[in-house]
């Protein structure tokens, strides 16, 4: 059975500066791994080689076997990867529900032109992320910071991915509304989805994974269970500095 | 043969000024000026009502044109520019408004027609079997010295360094102290000055004409797009390069298919090397 | 298709068919062929939303597309007798080949780099076309005695304006469709685009083929109505200008905004012309559009709709 994910050697360097150095793991179907690591680590970084939104300098990155350094983001996104962005992009002229149905949309512009919005399940991906129906035809400068976390969630559902690369989804959020989406990553664990999840809050993070990664300067520090990783002495000390 | 290059050199100076100020909004301000070929139509437009028709001598003239660029510049950019905050396509739009709008009230206070400008240096000299005006020869060495002096500014000083901090990160250099708002403005204001003095040169090479603006400013377009933005080095060569084809195609060729090789040029360097021959970065 | 159409979009755009149908019964011949520019206008303002209104690819070429196809079916019917009904398809056809070939290389990459290469090639192909067998495209003074599909200012008014409400009601239906969505995508956050899982590239060319169609096809009509073709009024950047100042008066990106600012912005000139003839009218309405523009980038069409809008409210709040 071909591993959804699969990184082996993975090195990017931004001049000078090593991001990633010689990072390898692998996801397996329905496994959800927690990545953690100091702020600069290097996690978003990996996330974003991973999307093609920049080229790994070298490394092979292999999504359901096959080799994707060569496709572009789209591609990519069509073979079942999707990201969230730490810093959320929604598009700023259009309502909640115009966001979540351009993720909807197919590539194919006879489709586009020829099939009508889908408008039942852009309420129905918005309303799982916790929105209100108020909120639907809000547009992103009504939004607070949380809601605009959950847009980016909610878009990033509608590229129907099966595997999902959670960048800092809790941020900014209410306890409630951190609650709503831990429900839905049960939700989507139990369909068998895929997770990568990268966050600052441990306590929110231990419940949705089966493992932990932990990153430090561009390198894998720890890895295993997330109780003994999170107990690791480097782990440790990675976060509160030497 | 020797023609050629001396006519080659000539222009390819005079390109490199143009350039240059166009280049400088871009990497340090990130946006496009389309009304840059104004300052050089207004400049040939201002030195003539001051030399020419008032009878100041040409350098007053050069460098009240000059001044009054950057005038225009730091008025640009205080009142489009700033207010738009980095709408990149807002930017486009009314900056090209602007320069018709500039061109029309030129045709209101000139007239319509060509007018031609009287050398700023009369008489000519032989090299070899080549004629060249003293007017073309100073306008490229003041061209050759003015990018000197903006090399040795951008390298030396501590505002020049502040410029290519926020060229390279706007962010950082502005975390790192850098007044932003200020080194835009003072990017602007030498642009205007740079396009201004290469405008009057320009106009005494070719001719004043409200429709002056759209020719140097397709050069300008063509050498920030072949060389990239990063480096004024850069910015030298490429328009060498420009300059050069543009000579040897009107000599060897046909003049009028003069403008043919930069537009090939034009795709080639889109389609293999987007970021430019020198270029650090898309822009 | 998912248009979202209401009675009240067939209510309007029947109104306006049959006031335009009615027109030459209200006003004079002269005004006919005001209207007649304002068509050809709107022709070519929509052409330019299509694409620049909607992606935020700024063309400042476009004269370049209309162009190929006013030159292309001129040449076709005047130097080689080719029949008009041949010459037109071929002339639209041409546009879009041809446009795409210079194009495609801009478009793949940024916006900023499009605007300038637009504007590049408007220009050298302006000075191409003087030298490129002057014999074929009439040189720097152009040609005339072409072929004219109407005789009059009425038949030359019904053929303008039905080629302009087809072509409206066209680009319009398909904008409202996930097509559009798209492609004002694009003009918001083309990285967030990619993001989705479309891609950029091929929905950008979509716009411009389909921009240089309609701008084909402008162009083509334009030149067997007026049967004659002068290079430098067409290639003019003041024609640059008066396009996109008419799609942003309007408001771009919405079809109909564009085509009523080409009225607008028709009669308007036509109004000014007896106290400022020639180019100080550029002056005057180009300061009011930069004015507009700073104001409200979003045009007319987006003044109207936000005081409909607060009826609206108002209505709902009662």
């Amino acid at each position: 059975m071909t591993k959804p994910l699969s990184i082996k050697n993975l090195v990017k360097k931004f001049g000078g500066l090593t991001a990633t150095d010689d990072i390898s793991f692998d996801l397996n179907e329905g496994q959800s791994t927690g990545l953690i690591g100091p702020n600069g680590a290097g996690k978003t970084t990996i996330f974003s080689q991973i999307m093609g939104d920049y080229r790994q300098t070298s490394g092979k990155i292999e999504l359901y076997g096959s080799e994707i350094s060569k496709l572009s983001t789209p591609a990519r996104i069509r073979l079942g990867v999707s990201r969230t962005y730490q810093v959320p992009r929604p598009f700023a002229e259009f309502t909640v529900l115009e966001n979540v149905r351009v993720g909807l949309m197919p590539d194919s512009i006879w489709k586009m032109i020829t099939e009508s919005p889908n408008v039942d399940r852009e309420i129905e991906l918005a309303l799982s992320v916790g929105f209100s129906e108020n909120d639907l035809r809000r547009t992103p400068d009504e939004l607070s910071m949380g809601d605009l976390r959950k847009l980016e969630m909610a878009r990033t559902m509608a590229t129907n991915p099966s595997i999902m690369l959670l960048d800092e989804v809790f941020a900014g959020l209410t306890v409630g509304e951190i609650d709503q989406i831990a429900k839905l990553i049960q939700k989507m664990r139990s369909e068998n989805m895929t997770f990568l999840i990268v966050s600052h809050d441990l306590k929110a993070l231990e419940p949705l994974v089966d493992d932990a990664i932990a990153i430090n300067y561009g390198k894998i520090i720890a890895q295993g269970s997330f109780a003994s990783v999170i107990s690791d002495n480097a782990v440790r000390t990675s976060y509160l500095g030497t | 043969m020797l023609e050629i290059i001396i006519q080659g050199v000539l222009l390819s100076g005079l390109y490199a000024l143009i350039a240059v100020g166009f280049t400088l909004i871009f990497s340090v301000g990130r946006v496009l000026n389309l009304a840059y070929g104004s300052y050089i139509m207004v400049a040939g437009y201002i030195y003539f009502y001051f030399s020419q028709l008032l009878g100041l001598p040409p350098i007053a003239g050069l460098l009240l044109a000059g001044i009054l660029g950057s005038c225009m510049g730091l008025i640009k950019y205080n009142l489009i520019v700033k207010p738009l905050k980095g709408d990149h396509i807002a930017v486009e739009i009314s900056t090209l408004i602007l320069a018709v709008v500039l061109q029309s009230a030129v045709i209101l206070c000139f007239g319509n027609s060509a007018k031609i400008l009287l050398p700023i240096i009369p008489g000519v000299m032989h090299i070899g079997n080549a004629t060249v005006t003293f007017n073309v020869l100073v306008a490229t060495i003041a061209s050759w010295l003015i990018l000197i002096g903006l090399y040795l500014f951008i390298k030396k000083t501590h505002v020049g360094r502040a410029m290519m901090a926020v060229s390279m990160d706007a962010k950082g250099a502005s975390i790192s102290g850098v007044d932003i708002d200020k080194i835009n403005m003072i990017t602007w204001g030498i642009s205007g000055f740079l396009g201004a003095i290469a405008g009057v040169f320009f106009a005494s090479y070719t001719q004043l004409s409200p429709t002056m603006w759209v020719a140097p400013l397709i050069i300008a377009i063509a050498i920030v797009i072949v060389g990239g933005i990063g480096s004024i080095i850069g910015t030298l060569m490429v328009a060498h390069i420009i300059g050069f084809m543009e000579i040897i195609s009107v000599a060897l060729i046909s003049p009028q298919l003069r403008g043919v090789f930069t537009m090939l040029l034009i795709i080639l360097v889109l389609v293999i090397r987007p970021k430019g021959l020198f270029g650090r970065e898309e822009l | 298709m998912g248009l979202g159409l209401r009675w009240y979009h067939f209510f309007l755009w029947a109104g306006f068919i049959v006031i335009m149908a009615l027109m030459p019964e209200f006003v004079s011949k002269g005004t006919l062929r005001t209207i007649i520019f304002a068509n050809f206008l709107a022709i070519f303002a929509i052409s330019w939303d299509v694409l620049s209104g909607r992606t935020g690819y700024i063309s400042f070429g476009h004269p370049f597309l209309i162009g190929i196809g006013a030159y292309t079916t001129a040449i076709l019917t005047k130097r080689f007798d080719v029949p008009v009904e041949y010459a037109i398809p071929t002339a639209v056809i041409m546009t879009m080949v041809g446009g795409t070939i210079m194009f495609l290389p801009a478009l793949r990459i940024k916006g900023s780099y499009f605007a300038l290469v637009s504007l590049a090639f408007m220009e050298l192909i302006y000075q191409l076309v003087q030298v490129i067998r002057p014999d074929l495209t009439g040189g720097t003074r152009g040609m005339s005695g072409i072929v004219t599909l109407t005789r009059g200012a009425v038949n030359g008014y019904y053929l303008s304006v039905t080629l302009m409400i087809i072509v409206a009601l066209c680009m319009w239906l398909l904008m409202r469709t996930r097509l559009g969505t798209a492609l004002s995508a694009i003009g918001m956050n083309e990285e967030s685009v990619k993001g989705s899982g479309l891609s950029p590239t091929k929905l950008k060319l979509f716009a411009f083929m389909t921009s240089a169609f309609v701008a084909g096809l402008g162009g083509a009509f334009y030149v067997h109505y007026l049967g004659s073709i002068a290079p430098r009024a067409l290639f003019d950047i003041n024609f640059v200008f008066t396009i996109i100042v008419a799609t942003l008066i309007g408001g771009a990106s919405t079809i109909v905004g564009p085509m009523f600012g080409a009225f607008f912005l028709t009669f308007l000139l036509e109004y000014l012309r007896p106290y400022l003839p020639g180019a100080e009218r550029y002056l005057i309405y180009g300061a009011i559009a930069l004015l507009l523009y700073m104001y409200q980038p979003k045009g007319l069409y987006h003044i109207v709709m936000s005081q409909l809008d607060r009826f609206k409210k108002r209505a709902d709040d009662d």
